[in-house]
C-alpha cells in the first residue's frame, strides 16, 4: 500500500518539477514571477487535445507539439507582456500584474474555445496497459510519464550547463548588463528561456491532461499555486532545487490526501510554504545565482 | 426614485462592496507592502460575522465589531513574519496565507459548512449601511493620507531605505497599515455576509484577488480615490455593456496590462499629476519675476 502511494507520489512530483522547472527558469534568469505560466500549461494540454481529435496525432506527436506551441505562446507573452515593462525599467510589482493580465486573457480564450466544458482525450489515445513489479500496479501511462520527465529534464541539464547557449544564459542569471557587454544578445536568451519554459508547461499540460483524463481552462490554477511551494522549497531559480522540491511536493500531497483529507492538504502544503519562507527563504537547495534580496536588509 | 432604486440596488451594494475591498487592498499598497492578504481577511470577517449572527442572534453592530477586530488581529499576526520578506515573497507568502484559510474554511465542515458555507443569514444591512461605512474609511483615510503618516506610507514605497534614514520605522508602519487593512476587509466580508444573506468559501479564492489587485492598479496606489475608481468602473463595465460581461476575465486581464504598461500610476493618479504640473506650471506664468528673483537670490 505504501509503496503503491510512493509510486503514484514520484509520477505526480515529477509533473510539478516539469512545471515549476519553467516557472523557476524564468524568475532565475530574468527575475520575473511570471503568473501566466499557468495559462501556458493549460494552453498546452488544449493543443495537445486539439492536436489528438482534429489531426488525430499519435501522442508523441501531439506532446511535441503542444511543446513547442506553447513555448511560441510564451514568447509571444514575453514580447506582450514584459518587454515594453523592461524597456521601461520598470519595478518587479508591475511584470507580476501584467503577467496575472495575460494569463486573465489567455484562460479567457480558452473558456470560449471550450464553452467551459470539460474537455477529455478521446478513449485509445494512450494504450491502457498495466504491469505487475513485485506486486505493484505500474501503468504504462505512469512509467512514460515519469520517463518523459526524466528525459527533459536531463536534457534541460545538458542544455543549461554544458552548452554555449546555456553558458549565455546562466551569464545574463547573473548579471544581463555585464553579459550583454561581453558580447550576450539578451534579446536571444529571454527568447531561448521564454521557450523552454513555455514548451516545459505546455508538456507537463498534454502529461496531465492524459493522466487525469480532464482537460478544462481553470487547470492551470492549482498547478501555479503549487509551483509556488516547489520553487521556494528549492530555492527561486534554482533547476536541481525544483526537480527535488517537485517529488517532495507530489510525496506530501500523495501522502496527506490518502492517510488524512484531501482540504487538510492543501492547508498543509501552504503552511509548509509560509514556513520555510520564514525559516529558509532561499530555499534548501543552490541557485543559478545566489539570491540575496529575499530579506529586508 | 424608489423605482429606480430598487432596479440598481444590488448593482450599487455590489460597488460599495467591491470599493470596500479595494480600500483595504489600497492601504497596503500604498504603504510598499505586496500584500494580497484582503480575501482572506474579508473571509475571516464574513465568518465571524455570520457564525456569531447564526449561532448567538447576534446583532449586526455586534458581528460587525467582531469582524473588524478578528481582522484586525490576523492581521497585525500576519504582519509580524511578513516583515521579515521583501517585495515578490510578501506576496507568495500571502497567496499562500489565502489558500490556508480557504482550505481551512472547507475542512472545517461544523463551523464554517465546508464547501456549502453558511446560509439563511439575515439581512441585516442595505444600501444606506454600506455607502456609510465606505464614506467612513474615505475619511479615516484622507485624514491619515494628510497626517504625518499618510508622507511615511509614500516615503516607504518610494524608498525604504530612505524612509528608514529619515528615522520612520518601516516595520511599525507596515503593520499599522496591515491593521487598516485587515479592518476595513474584515467588516467589508461581514457586510457582505449580512447583505447576501449567505458566505460562500469560494467567492474568496484567487478570483478575488486578482480582481481586487485589478481595482487598485487601475484606479490608482497613491490617491484614496484611485480604488474607488477603478472598483466601480470595472463593477459596473460588465453590467453595463452585455458581451464584456460574457468575457469578465479578458475584461479584466487586458486593463490589467494596459494600465500597467501605458499608465502605471493609474487614472486617478495619472489625471492629478496632469492636473498638479498644469498648476504649477501656470502659477509660474503668473509670477514673470521669477527667474529675476532666483537669479538675485
Amino acid at each position: 500500500m505504501i509503496a503503491q502511494q510512493l509510486l503514484n507520489a514520484l509520477v505526480v512530483g515529477s509533473v510539478y518539477a516539469l512545471f515549476a522547472l519553467g516557472f523557476t527558469l524564468i524568475f532565475g534568469v530574468h527575475h520575473i514571477l511570471n503568473l501566466a505560466h499557468g495559462a501556458v500549461f493549460m494552453w498546452g494540454a488544449f493543443i495537445g487535445l486539439y492536436a489528438v481529435t482534429w489531426f488525430s496525432a499519435p501522442f508523441p506527436v501531439a506532446l511535441l507539439c503542444a511543446a513547442v506551441v506553447a513555448g511560441l505562446l510564451s514568447v509571444a507573452l514575453d514580447w506582450i507582456a514584459f518587454r515594453p515593462l523592461r524597456r521601461r525599467g520598470a519595478p518587479e510589482f508591475s511584470a507580476i500584474i501584467s503577467s496575472i493580465g495575460a494569463g486573465l486573457v489567455l484562460m479567457n480564450i480558452a473558456q470560449r474555445m471550450s464553452q467551459t466544458r470539460v474537455m477529455r482525450y478521446p478513449f485509445g489515445t494512450f494504450p491502457i496497459e498495466v504491469y505487475s513489479v513485485y506486486g505493484l500496479r505500474v501503468t504504462l501511462l505512469q512509467i512514460t510519464i515519469a520517463m518523459s520527465v526524466a528525459v527533459i529534464v536531463a536534457a534541460l541539464f545538458a542544455y543549461i550547463f554544458y552548452t554555449g547557449f546555456g553558458r549565455q544564459i546562466r551569464a545574463v542569471a547573473v548579471n544581463e548588463r555585464t553579459a550583454s557587454l561581453l558580447g550576450v544578445n539578451p534579446t536571444a536568451v529571454y527568447f531561448q528561456t521564454f521557450f523552454i519554459s513555455g514548451a516545459l508547461a505546455g508538456a507537463a499540460g498534454v502529461l496531465i491532461g492524459i493522466a487525469f483524463n480532464s482537460v478544462h481552462f481553470l487547470m492551470g490554477e492549482p498547478y501555479m499555486l503549487r509551483a509556488f511551494v516547489v520553487i521556494v522549497l528549492g530555492g527561486l531559480g534554482s533547476i536541481g532545487g525544483a526537480v527535488i522540491a517537485g517529488l517532495l511536493l507530489g510525496l506530501i500531497q500523495t501522502m496527506t490526501i490518502a492517510y488524512l483529507s484531501s482540504d487538510l492538504s492543501d492547508a498543509i502544503i501552504f503552511s509548509l510554504l509560509f514556513i520555510i519562507l520564514l525559516v529558509r527563504p532561499t530555499g534548501f537547495f543552490g541557485t543559478l545565482r545566489r539570491e540575496r534580496r529575499v530579506a529586508r536588509e | 426614485m424608489t423605482g429606480w432604486l430598487s432596479g440598481y440596488g444590488s448593482v450599487i451594494d455590489l460597488v460599495l462592496l467591491n470599493c470596500g475591498l479595494a480600500l483595504s487592498q489600497f492601504v497596503v499598497l500604498r504603504a510598499g507592502v505586496f500584500s494580497v492578504a484582503t480575501p482572506a481577511l474579508a473571509s475571516i470577517g464574513a465568518y465571524t460575522a455570520g457564525i456569531l449572527t447564526l449561532r448567538t442572534d447576534a446583532g449586526a453592530w455586534a458581528g460587525l465589531l467582531a469582524a473588524a477586530a478578528m481582522g484586525t488581529i490576523v492581521a497585525l499576526i500576519l504582519s509580524v513574519p511578513l516583515a521579515r520578506l521583501r517585495g515578490v515573497f510578501q506576496a507568495i507568502a500571502t497567496v499562500a496565507f489565502c489558500q490556508i484559510v480557504l482550505s481551512l474554511a472547507l475542512y472545517a465542515t461544523d463551523l464554517t459548512g465546508g464547501a456549502n458555507g453558511l446560509n439563511g443569514i439575515p439581512r441585516l444591512v442595505g444600501t444606506v449601511q454600506l455607502v456609510v461605512w465606505i464614506v467612513v474609511v474615505v475619511y479615516v483615510l484622507i485624514s491619515l493620507s494628510r497626517a504625518r503618516i499618510g508622507y511615511a506610507f509614500d516615503a516607504i514605497r518610494q524608498d525604504e531605505t530612505v524612509a528608514v534614514s529619515l528615522g520612520i520605522s518601516a516595520v511599525g508602519h507596515q503593520a499599522l497599515a496591515f491593521a487598516l487593512s485587515g479592518a476595513i476587509a474584515g467588516v467589508t466580508g461581514a457586510l457582505m455576509a449580512y447583505r447576501n444573506r449567505s458566505v460562500a468559501p469560494e467567492e474568496f479564492g484567487f478570483g478575488m484577488l486578482v480582481t481586487v489587485l485589478a481595482y487598485v492598479v487601475l484606479g490608482g496606489r497613491r490617491s484614496v480615490l484611485g480604488p474607488l475608481a477603478g472598483a466601480t468602473l470595472l463593477t459596473l463595465l460588465p453590467e453595463l455593456a452585455r458581451p464584456l460581461a460574457d468575457n469578465r476575465l479578458i475584461v479584466h486581464g487586458a486593463v490589467l496590462m494596459m494600465v500597467i504598461i501605458y499608465l502605471p500610476h493609474g487614472i486617478v493618479d495619472t489625471v492629478l499629476i496632469a492636473y498638479r504640473r498644469r498648476m504649477t506650471a501656470a502659477a509660474r506664468a503668473t509670477l514673470p519675476n521669477e527667474e529675476a528673483r532666483d537669479g538675485s537670490a
